[in-house]
Protein backbone atom coordinates (compact mmCIF):
# COMPACT_ATOMS: atom_id res chain seq x y z
CA UNK A 1 0.00 0.00 0.00
CA UNK A 2 1.32 3.85 -0.54
CA UNK A 3 0.30 6.39 1.30
CA UNK A 4 1.00 9.86 -0.68
CA UNK A 5 1.42 12.01 2.71
CA UNK A 6 2.47 15.08 1.27
CA UNK A 7 3.10 16.59 4.87
CA UNK A 8 5.74 18.95 6.53
CA UNK A 9 7.83 16.76 8.93
CA UNK A 10 7.66 18.40 11.76
CA UNK A 11 3.84 19.04 11.30
CA UNK A 12 3.34 17.92 14.68
CA UNK A 13 5.76 20.48 16.06
CA UNK A 14 4.13 23.55 13.99
CA UNK A 15 0.94 22.74 14.88
CA UNK A 16 1.24 22.41 18.34
CA UNK A 17 3.35 26.10 17.80
CA UNK A 18 -0.02 27.34 16.15
CA UNK A 19 -1.36 26.15 19.36
CA UNK A 20 1.22 27.95 21.69
CA UNK A 21 0.34 31.42 19.57
CA UNK A 22 -3.40 31.44 19.24
CA UNK A 23 -3.35 31.02 23.34
CA UNK A 24 -0.63 33.63 24.32
CA UNK A 25 -2.44 35.72 21.43
CA UNK A 26 -5.87 35.52 23.17
CA UNK A 27 -4.22 36.26 26.87
CA UNK A 28 -2.63 39.33 25.33
CA UNK A 29 0.95 37.58 25.48
CA UNK A 30 3.58 38.92 23.25
CA UNK A 31 6.08 36.09 23.05
CA UNK A 32 9.50 36.33 21.90
CA UNK A 33 11.91 33.70 21.57
CA UNK A 34 15.55 34.28 21.76
CA UNK A 35 18.35 32.65 20.06
CA UNK A 36 22.18 33.09 19.80
CA UNK A 37 25.47 30.76 20.40
CA UNK A 38 25.97 30.10 24.43
CA UNK A 39 27.84 33.25 25.60
CA UNK A 40 26.29 35.65 22.76
CA UNK A 41 24.45 37.75 26.08
CA UNK A 42 20.78 36.37 25.74
CA UNK A 43 20.08 36.31 29.67
CA UNK A 44 21.74 39.72 30.30
CA UNK A 45 20.09 40.94 27.58
CA UNK A 46 16.94 40.16 29.48
CA UNK A 47 17.89 41.02 32.53
CA UNK A 48 18.37 44.61 31.20
CA UNK A 49 14.80 44.47 29.42
CA UNK A 50 13.46 43.51 32.97
CA UNK A 51 15.45 46.48 34.22
CA UNK A 52 14.51 48.88 32.05
CA UNK A 53 10.92 47.93 31.20
CA UNK A 54 10.19 45.37 33.43
CA UNK A 55 6.79 47.63 34.91
CA UNK A 56 5.73 48.26 31.61
CA UNK A 57 6.10 44.67 30.10
CA UNK A 58 4.76 42.28 32.77
CA UNK A 59 7.11 40.29 31.31
CA UNK A 60 8.11 36.18 32.31
CA UNK A 61 10.68 34.08 31.16
CA UNK A 62 11.05 30.97 29.74
CA UNK A 63 14.93 29.99 30.15
CA UNK A 64 15.56 26.97 28.23
CA UNK A 65 18.99 24.94 29.24
CA UNK A 66 20.54 21.88 28.67
CA UNK A 67 21.45 21.55 32.13
CA UNK A 68 20.86 23.75 35.55
CA UNK A 69 19.17 26.49 36.60
CA UNK A 70 21.89 29.04 36.64
CA UNK A 71 19.86 31.49 33.94
CA UNK A 72 16.91 31.17 35.43
CA UNK A 73 18.22 31.80 39.07
CA UNK A 74 19.53 35.29 37.75
CA UNK A 75 15.87 35.93 36.39
CA UNK A 76 14.37 34.93 39.64
CA UNK A 77 16.58 37.96 41.31
CA UNK A 78 14.48 40.39 39.51
CA UNK A 79 10.99 39.62 40.70
CA UNK A 80 9.63 38.37 37.54
CA UNK A 81 8.09 34.78 36.97
CA UNK A 82 10.23 32.28 35.35
CA UNK A 83 10.45 28.79 34.45
CA UNK A 84 13.38 26.33 33.80
CA UNK A 85 13.31 24.16 30.83
CA UNK A 86 16.20 21.38 30.62
CA UNK A 87 16.10 19.78 27.78
CA UNK A 88 18.03 17.17 29.02
CA UNK A 89 21.04 17.32 26.41
CA UNK A 90 18.71 18.56 23.43
CA UNK A 91 20.07 21.78 21.22
CA UNK A 92 17.09 22.99 21.02
CA UNK A 93 13.56 23.94 22.66
CA UNK A 94 10.55 22.95 20.63
CA UNK A 95 6.56 24.09 20.78
CA UNK A 96 5.47 21.52 23.51
CA UNK A 97 8.47 22.36 25.65
CA UNK A 98 7.20 25.85 25.71
CA UNK A 99 3.79 24.70 25.61
CA UNK A 100 4.14 22.88 28.90
CA UNK A 101 6.49 25.50 30.36
CA UNK A 102 3.71 28.12 29.71
CA UNK A 103 1.06 25.89 31.86
CA UNK A 104 2.83 27.26 34.86
CA UNK A 105 2.52 30.74 34.23
CA UNK A 106 -0.68 33.09 34.57
CA UNK A 107 -0.85 34.30 31.23
CA UNK A 108 -3.46 36.30 32.18
CA UNK A 109 -1.05 38.44 34.54
CA UNK A 110 1.68 39.07 31.37
CA UNK A 111 2.27 40.96 28.33
CA UNK A 112 5.15 39.54 27.51
CA UNK A 113 6.62 36.57 27.40
CA UNK A 114 10.17 36.07 26.94
CA UNK A 115 11.50 32.48 25.73
CA UNK A 116 15.31 32.25 26.22
CA UNK A 117 16.36 29.17 23.44
CA UNK A 118 19.04 26.90 24.34
CA UNK A 119 22.74 28.51 23.00
CA UNK A 120 22.92 27.52 19.57
CA UNK A 121 23.06 28.96 15.86
CA UNK A 122 21.81 26.01 14.46
CA UNK A 123 19.11 23.57 15.64
CA UNK A 124 16.72 26.08 16.98
CA UNK A 125 16.29 27.69 13.38
CA UNK A 126 14.14 24.89 12.41
CA UNK A 127 11.74 24.96 15.68
CA UNK A 128 8.65 27.59 15.51
CA UNK A 129 7.72 27.87 19.10
CA UNK A 130 5.09 30.01 18.68
CA UNK A 131 6.48 33.19 19.47
CA UNK A 132 5.46 36.38 17.92
CA UNK A 133 8.71 37.98 17.05
CA UNK A 134 12.36 36.43 17.20
CA UNK A 135 15.28 38.02 18.17
CA UNK A 136 18.87 36.46 17.54
CA UNK A 137 21.96 38.17 19.17
CA UNK A 138 25.44 38.05 17.67
CA UNK A 139 28.29 39.31 20.14
CA UNK A 140 31.29 41.31 18.73
CA UNK A 141 33.76 38.39 19.90
CA UNK A 142 32.24 35.80 17.32
CA UNK A 143 33.07 37.63 14.53
CA UNK A 144 31.24 39.16 11.61
CA UNK A 145 30.99 36.11 9.47
CA UNK A 146 28.81 34.12 11.46
CA UNK A 147 25.39 35.27 9.56
CA UNK A 148 27.01 33.99 6.03
CA UNK A 149 28.13 30.59 8.05
CA UNK A 150 25.08 30.37 10.18
CA UNK A 151 22.42 31.98 7.31
CA UNK A 152 19.36 30.01 8.73
CA UNK A 153 18.63 31.52 12.20
CA UNK A 154 19.35 34.67 11.08
CA UNK A 155 17.28 34.51 8.12
CA UNK A 156 14.09 33.75 9.73
CA UNK A 157 14.43 36.39 12.38
CA UNK A 158 12.92 39.24 12.66
CA UNK A 159 15.46 41.54 14.74
CA UNK A 160 19.04 41.42 15.18
CA UNK A 161 20.88 42.29 18.04
CA UNK A 162 24.80 42.79 18.08
CA UNK A 163 25.77 42.17 21.08
CA UNK A 164 29.11 43.56 23.30
CA UNK A 165 29.56 46.50 21.00
CA UNK A 166 32.28 47.77 23.61
CA UNK A 167 34.56 45.13 22.83
CA UNK A 168 34.70 46.68 18.80
CA UNK A 169 37.81 48.49 19.33
CA UNK A 170 39.47 44.98 19.95
CA UNK A 171 38.23 42.98 17.68
CA UNK A 172 38.18 43.15 13.40
CA UNK A 173 34.70 42.92 13.49
CA UNK A 174 32.95 45.14 10.83
CA UNK A 175 29.50 46.20 11.53
CA UNK A 176 28.69 46.88 7.82
CA UNK A 177 29.17 43.76 6.81
CA UNK A 178 26.61 42.16 9.36
CA UNK A 179 24.32 44.89 8.43
CA UNK A 180 24.91 44.35 4.56
CA UNK A 181 24.73 40.41 5.30
CA UNK A 182 21.44 40.80 7.18
CA UNK A 183 19.87 42.76 4.59
CA UNK A 184 20.21 40.59 2.63
CA UNK A 185 18.74 37.59 4.25
CA UNK A 186 16.13 39.07 6.18
CA UNK A 187 15.73 42.87 4.58
CA UNK A 188 12.59 43.67 6.88
CA UNK A 189 14.78 42.96 10.26
CA UNK A 190 15.73 45.67 12.53
CA UNK A 191 19.25 45.76 13.44
CA UNK A 192 20.77 46.90 16.86
CA UNK A 193 24.27 47.10 18.64
CA UNK A 194 23.83 46.74 22.37
CA UNK A 195 26.38 47.28 24.83
CA UNK A 196 25.48 45.41 28.29
CA UNK A 197 28.67 47.48 30.01
CA UNK A 198 26.92 51.14 29.07
CA UNK A 199 23.63 49.81 28.48
CA UNK A 200 23.12 51.28 24.85
CA UNK A 201 20.94 49.85 23.02
CA UNK A 202 18.77 48.47 25.54
CA UNK A 203 15.96 51.17 25.26
CA UNK A 204 16.01 51.20 21.35
CA UNK A 205 15.06 47.23 21.34
CA UNK A 206 12.81 47.71 24.45
CA UNK A 207 10.82 50.72 22.50
CA UNK A 208 10.84 48.43 19.17
CA UNK A 209 9.70 45.08 21.39
CA UNK A 210 6.68 48.00 23.13
CA UNK A 211 6.05 48.91 19.20
CA UNK A 212 5.40 45.78 18.01
CA UNK A 213 3.72 44.26 21.19
CA UNK A 214 1.70 46.98 20.65
CA UNK A 215 0.58 46.65 17.00
CA UNK A 216 -0.98 43.26 17.66
CA UNK B 1 22.60 17.12 15.91
CA UNK B 2 18.63 18.54 15.78
CA UNK B 3 18.32 15.65 13.04
CA UNK B 4 17.94 13.37 15.94
CA UNK B 5 14.97 14.95 17.17
CA UNK B 6 13.26 15.81 14.40
CA UNK B 7 14.15 11.95 13.24
CA UNK B 8 12.03 11.32 16.35
CA UNK B 9 9.27 13.27 15.03
CA UNK B 10 9.19 11.60 11.47
CA UNK B 11 8.80 8.17 12.81
CA UNK B 12 6.12 8.84 15.28
CA UNK B 13 4.21 11.22 12.28
CA UNK B 14 4.71 8.17 9.86
CA UNK B 15 3.12 5.97 12.62
CA UNK B 16 0.46 8.24 12.71
CA UNK B 17 -0.29 8.30 9.04
CA UNK B 18 0.12 4.25 8.72
CA UNK B 19 -2.53 3.64 11.60
CA UNK B 20 -5.24 6.19 9.63
CA UNK B 21 -4.86 4.63 6.53
CA UNK B 22 -5.35 1.12 8.02
CA UNK B 23 -2.05 0.04 6.99
CA UNK B 24 -1.06 -3.88 8.73
CA UNK B 25 1.89 -4.51 7.75
CA UNK B 26 5.83 -3.00 8.43
CA UNK B 27 6.99 -0.02 6.30
CA UNK B 28 8.82 -0.70 3.25
CA UNK B 29 9.82 2.06 2.00
CA UNK B 30 10.28 5.98 2.99
CA UNK B 31 10.47 9.02 0.68
CA UNK B 32 11.39 12.57 2.14
CA UNK B 33 12.13 15.65 0.19
CA UNK B 34 14.59 18.07 2.49
CA UNK B 35 15.64 20.92 0.50
CA UNK B 36 19.20 22.16 0.62
CA UNK B 37 18.28 25.04 3.31
CA UNK B 38 16.50 23.55 4.79
CA UNK B 39 19.33 23.57 7.79
CA UNK B 40 18.68 19.78 7.77
CA UNK B 41 20.90 17.53 7.14
CA UNK B 42 20.04 14.71 4.85
CA UNK B 43 23.37 12.14 5.83
CA UNK B 44 22.23 13.04 9.36
CA UNK B 45 18.41 12.47 8.70
CA UNK B 46 19.76 8.88 7.54
CA UNK B 47 22.21 8.39 10.17
CA UNK B 48 19.75 8.84 13.32
CA UNK B 49 16.96 6.97 10.75
CA UNK B 50 19.18 3.92 11.29
CA UNK B 51 19.76 4.52 14.98
CA UNK B 52 15.75 5.07 15.63
CA UNK B 53 14.12 3.21 13.04
CA UNK B 54 14.77 -0.42 14.70
CA UNK B 55 13.02 -0.27 17.65
CA UNK B 56 9.23 0.93 15.71
CA UNK B 57 7.36 -0.64 12.93
CA UNK B 58 9.68 1.04 10.42
CA UNK B 59 12.39 -1.25 11.12
CA UNK B 60 13.86 -2.41 8.14
CA UNK B 61 12.19 -0.10 5.98
CA UNK B 62 14.42 2.09 3.01
CA UNK B 63 14.58 5.58 3.23
CA UNK B 64 15.11 7.65 0.05
CA UNK B 65 15.30 11.32 0.02
CA UNK B 66 15.32 14.07 -2.39
CA UNK B 67 17.40 16.89 -2.00
CA UNK B 68 16.14 19.61 -4.18
CA UNK B 69 18.35 23.09 -4.98
CA UNK B 70 16.91 26.51 -4.62
CA UNK B 71 17.17 29.40 -7.41
CA UNK B 72 18.93 32.51 -6.66
CA UNK B 73 16.82 34.97 -8.06
CA UNK B 74 19.09 38.39 -9.02
CA UNK B 75 17.31 41.73 -9.58
CA UNK B 76 20.60 43.35 -11.33
CA UNK B 77 21.09 40.93 -14.17
CA UNK B 78 18.23 38.46 -13.60
CA UNK B 79 20.07 35.78 -13.68
CA UNK B 80 18.43 32.61 -12.46
CA UNK B 81 21.45 30.45 -10.87
CA UNK B 82 20.50 27.17 -9.16
CA UNK B 83 22.39 27.30 -5.87
CA UNK B 84 22.99 24.25 -3.17
CA UNK B 85 24.07 26.58 0.12
CA UNK B 86 22.50 29.19 0.93
CA UNK B 87 24.31 32.77 -1.13
CA UNK B 88 24.53 36.31 -0.05
CA UNK B 89 25.28 37.77 -3.51
CA UNK B 90 24.00 36.69 -7.34
CA UNK B 91 26.53 34.40 -8.11
CA UNK B 92 26.92 35.74 -11.20
CA UNK B 93 27.11 39.32 -11.49
CA UNK B 94 27.87 39.00 -7.22
CA UNK B 95 25.05 42.17 -6.65
CA UNK B 96 23.48 41.73 -3.37
CA UNK B 97 19.78 42.39 -4.53
CA UNK B 98 19.20 38.95 -4.88
CA UNK B 99 15.57 36.82 -4.10
CA UNK B 100 16.05 33.03 -2.95
CA UNK B 101 13.08 30.63 -4.42
CA UNK B 102 12.61 27.36 -3.15
CA UNK B 103 14.92 24.86 -0.94
CA UNK B 104 13.86 25.01 2.15
CA UNK B 105 11.00 22.08 2.11
CA UNK B 106 10.97 19.46 4.55
CA UNK B 107 8.71 17.04 3.61
CA UNK B 108 7.62 13.45 4.04
CA UNK B 109 5.83 12.51 0.25
CA UNK B 110 4.98 9.26 0.23
CA UNK B 111 4.75 5.78 2.34
CA UNK B 112 4.74 2.40 1.48
CA UNK B 113 3.52 -0.38 3.39
CA UNK B 114 4.09 -3.91 2.71
CA UNK B 115 1.03 -6.16 2.69
CA UNK B 116 2.17 -8.49 5.43
CA UNK B 117 4.57 -9.50 6.98
CA UNK B 118 7.94 -9.75 5.59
Amino acid sequence: MKIVAAQKILKANDQLAEENRRRFSAAGVFGVNIVGSPGCGKTTLLEALIGRFGDALAPAVIEGDIAGSIDAERIDALGVPVVQINTDGACHLDAQMVNAAAGSLELGQLGLLLIENVGNLVCPAGFDLGEHRRIVLLSVPEGDDKIAKYPAIFRGSHALAITKIDLLPHFDFSVDRVVADMRRLAPAARVFQLSAKTGGGVAEIGDWLQAEAAAR
Amino acid sequence: MHELSIVEALIEQVETEVDRAGARGPVARLKLSIGRLSGVNADAVRFAFQLLAPSTRLAGAALEIDEPKAVCVCAACGARTEIEELVLSCPACQAGKITIDGGREMLLETIDVDEFDR
